[in-house]
Order: structure tokens, then C-alpha cells, then sequence
């Protein structure tokens, strides 16, 4: 992992088109800007976890599902 | 013109040109960038959104308002932006889930839905306070009552 120290108002830069900003340090918080193109998600590291955690689980999922009659459609269903 | 899918649950499979879903950034933490939405069964529940490019790679997915009365989709403005669909493309919103043997232990996750509209798919996170990342499918037996055997 590179490590780079940083202070309030300096940059990083990643690529051409990637800056990610220390805007403000308090305490043990730190605060940080990322410009990015819109195209590239940016996720806090615990949310993208959880969500890889569980499309990996789904992806175990076993070939032959139940077939499950879905519940009949409410007045908000859509699709 | 069709792509073959070998795949590894299904065997191979002919997905005509117009089944194939592009995913810009893949599904969360998988990958793919290719996927085509398969049916079984016109009546099941579910359906397996299978990637093009990983044979292994398959994830079953449902609509989540035929499960879920209380499901609400919010994305933050930034999301919106860069997924680039609006409710006018009104897409297609599936989640996925967690199979296992038991139905008890099915369980859905309303946190990051898959929206597909006009063969793009992306998989956002849900803002909706209540959209929990394994919300059960199937109503387990309230506690104390007990299942009765057949």
C-alpha cells in the first residue's frame, strides 16, 4: 500500500481524473473530497463489504431453486 | 445473432443479441460487465441474472415489490446521476437473493438493488431507511407456535 502523509487542503491525485481532498482534520476524524467522473462508483469500504459479502453469498446459491410461486402482485408491484 | 453461454449450473445456452444486459461497473464486489437475465420457469419467483463472461458466475434475483408491500427505492442524487436512468425509463427492479436448502433461511437484499432498463443494469445502494442487506423472503412461524408435521 502506498502511504502518504497529507494536511488539511492538500490533494492527492489518482490517474488523470481521480483527486481525493483532506478537507479537514478533527480529532480523529478526518475529512475527505473525492473528485471522480461520474462513471465510477465511490463507496464508504464497510458498505461496499457488506454488499460484496452478500452478492458472493448469492452467487453460491444452489441450481435448482423451488419453484415458488411469487406472491400475488400488490397494488405498488412494478416490473 | 446470439452470444453461447456455457455455463456451469445450466449447460450451454443461446442468448439472442437483445437479452444481453451491459453492466458499465459490473455487479458490486463480482465483476461482469455482461449478463442476461434467465428464466426457468414462467412461474417461479425467481430468475438468475447469469454473467456472460464468468460460466460460474449466476446470482438469483426477484421483484421486490411482490415480496416486500413496503419496499421504497431512493438512490442519492449523485447515484441517479451517474447510473444516468430516471423513473421515465421506468427500469426494471430486481434484488437478489440468498438461496439456501431451507426456504426459512431465503433471505433478499433490499440494500443494493439491480435497476435494468434499455439492456443496461446497474446495482445501487438504497437510501430507504428500511432495506435491510438480508431481509427474509418467507414468513418463518411465529415463536411458540409450532410446525406441524404432515
Amino acid at each position: 500500500m502506498l502511504i502518504i502523509t497529507r494536511r488539511a487542503g492538500e490533494k492527492i491525485r489518482v490517474a488523470n481524473d481521480i483527486c481525493i481532498e483532506v478537507i479537514e482534520v478533527t480529532g480523529s476524524t478526518v475529512r475527505i473530497g473525492i473528485a471522480a467522473p461520474r462513471s465510477i462508483p465511490v463507496y464508504r469500504e464497510e458498505i461496499w463489504a457488506a454488499v460484496q459479502a452478500e452478492n458472493a453469498a448469492a452467487a453460491q446459491s444452489p441450481a435448482q431453486l423451488p419453484d415458488v410461486p411469487a406472491p400475488a402482485s400488490s397494488s405498488t408491484g412494478r416490473n | 445473432m446470439a452470444v453461447t453461454l456455457h455455463s456451469s449450473r445450466f449447460g450451454d445456452l443461446e442468448i439472442p443479441d437483445e437479452a444481453v444486459i451491459e453492466f458499465p461497473n459490473g455487479l458490486i464486489g463480482l465483476g461482469g460487465t455482461q449478463y442476461a437475465l434467465l428464466a426457468r420457469n414462467d412461474e417461479s419467483a425467481f430468475v438468475w441474472l447469469h454473467s456472460l463472461d464468468d460460466p460460474d458466475l449466476a446470482v438469483p434475483v426477484t421483484n421486490p415489490f411482490r415480496f416486500f408491500d413496503h419496499f421504497e427505492l431512493e438512490l442519492t442524487d449523485d447515484e441517479a446521476a451517474r447510473i444516468g436512468m430516471t423513473d421515465a425509463d421506468d427500469p426494471a427492479v430486481y434484488v437478489t437473493v440468498r438461496a439456501t436448502d431451507s426456504l426459512e433461511d431465503f433471505s433478499a437484499n433490499l440494500y443494493a438493488p439491480i435497476l435494468i432498463s434499455s439492456g443496461r443494469g446497474h446495482q445501487v445502494i438504497n437510501q430507504s431507511a428500511d432495506a435491510p442487506v438480508r431481509a427474509p423472503l418467507f414468513e418463518r412461524p411465529a415463536a411458540g407456535e409450532r410446525v406441524q408435521a404432515a
